[in-house]
């Protein structure tokens, strides 16, 4: 009782924005392995999201607009843009995400059924996607980046599915930046996570790192023809 | 009567998050108009920067456009979906720049402002909030508000207030274990 007491103030606490360090590390953990914990932040955000009326509203600059309308812009403006932009460590260029998600949306128009499920893993602290799932023919899953991820060289990724109600991750193995083709029967509403282990994937079968990435399956109707 | 107008305005959040999904980007120009000025208000008070706020809002709008699809109405309201995409990018890039403190006033008496009184209780939660928010002690009331608007953190907050770090942490539990109580009632 109490024990679940103290998540849900943390769950308040992470929501109200007064964490740090370890503390909002620890809930950004839970938010992707918890739906108990994800659920008390969604409450909590309810909660107290009245309170940023105290925040008067401000013009955006002007250009900003224009800035979002060209990162959003479709595949065939995007794609041709170089990928070389400088990336930060462990973020995603945002015009590269684009690019490659618009070229997986147009491979799924052209190659897939009428339904298939994807799922984008965002960065749990915010941020656009960095990485792409989505489900080919039944049992196979295709994950690939949507941005450069720079791994440390003695840390590998490892990828891990919470179906829905489930407490315990499953592995998926060891995810390569450049990303990976697997078997795995996975339902909608899966969480997808991506955590960062020692070289050759967590020794414990449950994640040890942090969890970098997250983001649930979909499904998603393709209009044919 | 203004709690109807928020309902209203938050429905046509609602059905333009649905367009947007669709991929309708007139949708999402108009979700654009209508919560531009708010959310950069918001991302301007934690960043202070009215560059890192634009960097904060055009992540934010990005996030909201690529994500739209899984903003769900029977999990929260659109309103707070929407404050939550900007405030944790907000957030995370003022926490990643391990600002500076000194120097950095903030508002006096914020919660008095008859503007931002008005706006808090609009909404039916809003009202709500308030209400629980006058029956915490002034000084821990300001606790909860700075965290939330100004975006200061647990340390942040000790320096800002000059109080030790174990009493704004336990103030700050305490004060959210009193609200939640409040809100259930």
């Amino acid at each position: 009782m109490s024990g679940e007491q103290d998540r849900d103030l943390l769950a308040a606490e992470y929501v109200l924005g007064s964490l740090e360090g370890d503390e909002r590390r620890e809930a950004e953990r839970l938010l992707a392995a918890d739906p108990a914990f994800a659920r008390s932040v969604l409450t909590w955000q309810q909660r107290l999201t009245p309170l940023a009326a105290h925040a008067a509203p401000a013009a955006p600059p002007a250009d900003l607009w224009r800035r979002i309308e060209r990162d959003i812009a479709p595949a065939a403006t995007v794609a041709i843009l170089p990928s070389r932009r400088r990336v930060r460590f462990w973020q995603a260029t945002t015009a590269g995400a684009l690019a490659i998600a618009a070229s997986l949306a147009a491979f799924m128009v052209l190659r897939q059924p009428e339904q298939t499920r994807v799922a984008l893993l965002a960065p749990l602290a915010g941020g656009p996607p960095v990485l792409m799932a989505m489900v080919a023919r039944g049992d196979g899953l295709v994950v690939r980046p949507t941005a450069s991820i720079a791994v440390p060289t003695d840390k590998d990724l490892e990828l891990w599915a919470l179906p829905q109600g489930e407490t315990k991750p499953r592995s998926l193995g060891v995810l390569p930046p450049s990303g990976r083709q697997l078997t795995a029967q996975l339902a909608p509403g899966t969480q997808l996570m991506v955590s960062l282990e020692p070289k050759g994937g967590s020794p414990t079968g449950q994640p040890t790192g942090p969890v970098l990435y997250g983001g649930w399956l979909t499904n998603i109707e393709v209009p044919r023809g | 009567m203004s709690a109807t107008i928020r309902a209203d305005a938050s429905d046509e959040t609602a059905a333009l998050l649905h367009r947007c999904a669709g991929g309708d980007r007139a949708a999402f120009r108009l979700l654009y108009d209508r919560w531009g000025s708010r959310l950069y208000g918001i991302a301007l008070r934690i960043t202070r920067q009215p560059a890192l706020a634009a960097d904060a809002l055009h992540d934010a709008f990005l996030q909201i456009w690529q994500q739209v699809h899984r903003f769900d109405p029977d999990r929260g309201g659109p309103d707070a979906w929407m404050v939550g995409m900007v405030r944790y990018r907000a957030l995370d890039i003022v926490r990643r720049q391990a600002r500076e403190i000194p120097g950095y006033e903030p508002e006096e008496r914020e919660d008095e402002s008859p503007d931002a009184l008005a706006r808090l209780v609009s909404t039916t939660e809003g009202a709500a909030l308030h209400r629980c928010l006058k029956e915490l002690e002034e000084e821990r009331r300001r606790l909860v508000v700075m965290a939330f608007v100004d975006g200061l953190s647990h340390s942040e907050l000790a320096v800002q207030l000059s109080m030790p770090l174990g009493t704004v942490k336990s103030w700050i539990r305490r004060s959210l274990t009193q609200l939640r109580g409040c809100l259930a009632s």
